[in-house]
């Protein structure tokens, strides 16, 4: 049973002098899953990645890749690849060189590792500049390359760490696709950190949320964003709403701590809660509304582009349901 | 009594001097450019010597009897010595006999007249006009101090005890890595004189007169001494340390570093059959010096017994007068350092520039002069 | 009254001051061309007379030739020195010698300095790499002398070296050649350390990781990836090693038996033989094997990376 998962983790834990920065991890993750750790800096969520690749020893606990503890193997024993997030292309080296690095220690010869490195290099789309060196690309191309060199040597699991951070929103979200189909394609474990929950929810099948060392919520992008198990991972995952129990209370008659998405309150023309508006942010695809309801709750309003043009200090009437709280009550 | 001669001596050649130029304060000087009389004392006087040679404690007696205030500057080598004291900043200088005739042809230095120097009078006689403090028979330097470059052994090693100059040279192979030489081209003379006595086919008399095949036969003689060199020296505390360390167990010494030695060194310091070189330092005042009257109050003075015991003794080297003896501070110092042993004396070939015009009077050839014997040493060493 | 005046001299001197400044900077704001010159005058002057004129003189020095005579200098174009370098064996030797000390010296120093510099970089903590980098620097502050007499001692045959190497049934080197290469690089070694050090800290530390997680052993990874980034660093390094050892003659006096090298030859030349040309000559040796050895080095590329 155990070898169905690509990485198992027992009781993993890591500390650095006084601090805890993974505290007791339990985690599973199948073969060929999407899997994302998400969460704010200092989360832990990149400790865990660089436990998995042997670049750090676990305090305690064990690490198993396919069912084979590799907890006290080096990372060049572990069949594990990283994608960095400063990308550490080796700047004496062209690109080819590059992405052909991990065939040529393993000792494949230099037309076998030119021929496996150029198909590497296809399936990012970047055969033509292999003769460039790394200080010659741009920042896309570089990102692409860390890519192909570390899928060139076919490893079982792939681990991406915070690799689009460094990239503009339009070529961000462009690698999101790129990437989402690269792993489709290759059919291996991808194993991605990042800050952004947008772009955690966009790509994963499951999500791990950190926060101080543990595993707040673990779950499908889904499952996180409509149940948030927390506070916490309903403040991290998307915007929401937090209402204390008093303002349930005035709102919806009912007397709770809860989460309401801003996407569920509709604007209508008449009837609802009537609110004023405070603030007015227009998204292109939608506006967003900070409004004081009559009781005196403010409340974040997401409105479609097209419904009508809103204006500050204009009333409008809200529609919100009891059905769309989400309790955080423990 | 010789000292009254002298000083009556030089009484009349004041007195003639003055009566000669009539000028009483300034000194006068005669026609080959020797001072006849001398002046008022200058303010100060500018010195140059080998280290050890003006030092506080007889340097501050002599500023207060002359008023003259002196200044010194020593130098590491006959050679830097040449060019210092072509500078011109200097008064006098003490110069080894590597040296002197190189300043006497440069005219570099002035005839002196011993005259006004009574205590020249007492001076060795062994040491007075010989060929490196005179020429054309005119005297251009007053003795300072004298010695040899002795042969020292480790008692321990080598064996049988050396009486020859052989076991650096045709028997050095003995001790391969472990012989030691003076670090100038003065020692072609030291090979020279070991030639001068075991190949008389050479026909040398004198090992600072050497003509080109002399020569030749000297350089080949140090080259293959060369096989066995540790090293060569020119900084005699570092020598006395390779003695006490082993890694040096023969070579030339001065009598000075053999009494530095550490005490329960095991070496001896002999003069061998052969004889040796050595050195006899003069005082000689610059052709144009700025103070000659207390320049030539200095050279006087350095001559006088309790001056010239304390500056001997400092160096390590024998005085110059008997009346010195009486001054050192070790009562055994004359003796072993032989002072005025005549015969001792007669075994040291003292040293003395070599010239194109050879030193031992022959005339049918040129003979090599200091830069020939300079590039031959470089050659030696490689 | 008085404390009116003092008001309006306090407000009137400031402005005065201030203006006075201030049209000068105008002035050099519009004059970009002055302003480049006055930024420029003191280095170039500096170089011009210090470097290349005193390199210049030395060559045209090289050039006179000595009265054997009165031991003066005579001015002209003479080839005569230049010549005698390349066929008097004296100046080959010594050249040949000298050019081997230098190169042991690099090369040793080179591999001594690797590793301690990848420790200080790569694994000491801060704390430690801290006290490391004072530790290298330490003997820098020491003089030379000291240092030189020091090893004299330790290769003596009652010294360290000998008490050490006894037991292994070995003894110690002695003076020559071989103490030369230890002392010299022992010295230098600093210079060596440093340059490597830095290069080392400038090669991140993802890029190991990087090489490790590919699959590079230890060795690998140094091979393939940090000796290439090194490359600038180990040649600034020794540049360092090699033009110092190539200009020694202290060192070679103290520990270095009856041998000579070209610095003893230029030494001589001035102070025993009193061949001022001659000296001039012979110290143009390192100047032109450093030229060369620059030379060769730009045309890896190394010095772009400086």
């Amino acid at each position: 049973m155990v070898e169905n998962f690509a990485i198992s983790l027992r009781g993993l834990k890591k500390t650095f002098g006084t601090t805890t920065a993974v505290d007791n991890l339990d985690l599973d993750i199948a073969s060929g899953e999407f899997f994302s750790m998400l969460g704010p800096s200092g989360s832990g969520k990149t400790t865990v990645l660089r436990l998995i690749a042997g670049f750090e020893q676990p305090t305690a606990g064990t690490i198993s890749l396919l069912g084979q503890d590799v907890t006290a193997s080096a990372p060049f024993d572990r069949d594990v690849n990283t994608v960095f997030q400063d990308y550490a292309l080796f700047p004496h080296m062209n690109v080819l060189e590059n992405v052909g690095y991990g065939l040529r220690v393993r000792g494949i010869n230099k037309d076998g590792r030119n021929r496996l490195a150029l198909e590497a290099l296809e399936t990012v789309r970047l055969a033509q500049l292999g003769e460039r060196k790394p200080s010659e690309l741009s920042g896309g191309q570089r990102q692409r390359v860390a890519l192909a060199r570390a899928i060139a040597v076919k490893p079982k699991v792939l681990l991406l760490d915070e690799p689009l951070g460094a990239l503009d929103l339009k070529l961000r979200e462009q690698m999101q696709i790129e990437l989402k189909e690269l792993q489709r394609e290759l059919g291996i474990t991808f194993i991605f950190v990042t800050h952004d929950q947008e772009e955690a929810l966009s790509l994963s099948d499951r999500v791990a949320v950190f926060n101080a060392g543990r595993i707040e919520q673990l779950g499908t992008p889904r499952e996180l964003y409509e149940n948030p198990a927390s506070e916490f991972v309903a403040k991290f995952v998307g915007t929401t709403n937090l209402l204390e129990p008093d303002q349930t209370q005035l709102l919806f008659g009912v007397s709770k701590r809860a989460s309401l998405r801003p996407e569920k309150i509709r604007v209508v023309e008449t009837g609802g809660t009537q609110a004023v508006i405070l603030e007015v942010s227009y998204l292109g695809a939608a506006q967003r509304l900070l409004v004081k309801t009559d009781n005196g709750v403010q409340l974040t309003v997401l409105a479609t582009a097209e419904e009508r043009v809103f204006a500050r200090e204009q009333t409008v009437h809200l529609q919100m349901s009891a059905t769309d709280l989400v309790s955080l009550e423990p | 009594m010789k000292r009254m001669t002298a000083m009556k001596l030089s009484a009349l050649a004041i007195a003639a001097a003055v009566s000669l130029s009539g000028c009483a304060s300034s000194g006068g000087s005669n026609a080959d450019g020797m001072v006849s009389k001398l002046g008022d004392n200058e303010k100060s006087v500018s010195l140059l010597g080998w280290p050890g040679y003006a030092e506080k404690d007889w340097v501050a007696p002599f500023e207060s009897s002359t008023g003259c205030k002196v200044t010194f500057k020593s130098y590491g080598t006959s050679d830097e010595a040449l060019t210092l004291f072509k500078t011109g900043d200097y008064d006098a200088v003490a110069a080894s006999g590597d040296l002197t005739l190189r300043l006497i042809a440069g005219k570099n230095v002035q005839p002196l007249n011993t005259d006004l120097m009574p205590n020249y009078a007492n001076v060795y006689s062994f040491l007075k006009d010989r060929s490196w403090n005179s020429a054309d028979g005119k005297t251009y330097g007053v003795p300072h101090g004298y010695g040899a470059n002795l042969l020292m052994y480790n008692t321990d090693v080598v064996k049988p005890a050396p009486t020859s100059w052989d076991v650096v040279f045709d028997k050095a192979s003995a001790y391969k890595g472990k012989v030691t030489a003076y670090d100038s081209p003065i020692y072609l003379a030291d090979a020279a004189l070991y030639l001068m006595k075991h190949d008389t086919t050479l026909g040398i008399t004198n090992p600072y007169a050497l003509d080109e095949t002399q020569l030749a036969a000297a350089v080949d003689l140090l080259k293959q001494q060369r096989q066995n060199i540790g090293e060569y020296w020119s900084d005699y505390v570092k020598t006395g340390q390779s003695f006490e360390t082993g890694n040096t167990v023969v070579g030339t010494t001065w009598q000075v570093i053999v009494n530095a030695m550490a005490k329960g060194t095991k070496v001896k310091a002999i003069m061998p059959s052969e004889g040796a070189t050595g050195w006899s330092d003069s005082w000689m005042i610059s052709s144009s010096a700025k103070s000659p009257n207390c320049a030539y109050q200095w050279l006087n003075y350095i001559d006088s017994p309790k001056a010239n015991a304390m500056a001997v003794e400092y160096f390590g080297e024998a005085p110059v007068t008997q009346d010195a003896c009486q001054y050192t501070s070790d009562k055994t110092f004359c003796d072993s350092y032989h002072a005025g042993d005549a015969a001792y004396s007669d075994k040291i070939w003292y040293w003395t520039t070599p010239i194109a015009k050879c030193l031992d009077g022959r005339t049918d050839v040129k003979c090599t002069d200091y830069q020939a014997w300079t590039k031959a040493w470089q050659q030696i060493k490689g | 009254m008085r404390d009116s005046a003092s008001v309006s001299e306090l407000q009137a001197n400031p402005v005065v001051r201030v203006s006075s400044a201030r049209r000068i900077s105008t002035l050099l704001y519009a004059r970009a061309k002055l302003r480049l010159a006055l930024l420029l005058a003191a280095p170039v002057f500096w170089l011009g007379l210090v470097y290349i004129a005193a390199l210049l003189a030395m060559f045209v020095t090289a050039l006179y030739s000595v009265d054997s005579f009165t031991g003066d200098i005579r001015p002209g174009f003479n080839l005569d020195n230049i010549a005698s370098l390349f066929t008097d064996p004296l100046y080959v030797n010594v050249t040949m010698r000298t050019l081997g000390v230098a190169l042991l010296v690099t090369v040793v120093d080179v591999l001594i300095a690797l590793p301690i510099a990848f420790f200080m970089a790569k694994v000491a903590s801060p704390r430690l790499q801290r006290i490391l980098v004072i530790a290298v620097l330490m003997p820098l502050w020491a003089s030379y002398l000291v240092k030189a007499y020091a090893w004299r001692s330790v290769l003596s045959n009652t010294g360290l070296a000998q008490w050490l190497l006894q037991p292994l049934g070995l003894s110690t080197p002695g003076y020559g050649i071989p103490a030369v290469v230890i002392t010299l690089g022992y010295l230098w070694l600093p210079y060596v350390i440093l340059p490597i050090y830095a290069g080392l800290e400038r090669v991140p530390n993802s890029l190991l990781e990087a090489s490790s997680d590919l699959g590079a052993k230890t060795w690998a990874t140094l091979r393939l990836v940090v000796f290439p980034m090194l490359v600038p660093a180990v040649i600034a390094g020794s540049i360092f090693s090699f033009s110092l050892s190539l200009g020694d003659y202290i060192t070679v006096n103290i520990v270095g038996g009856p041998n000579q090298m070209l610095g003893n030859l230029v030494y001589t030349n001035i102070g025993t033989a009193n061949n001022l040309p001659m000296a001039a000559t012979v110290a143009l040796v390192p100047v032109v094997i450093m030229f060369g050895y620059l030379a060769a080095v730009r045309r890896t590329g190394a010095l772009d990376n400086l």
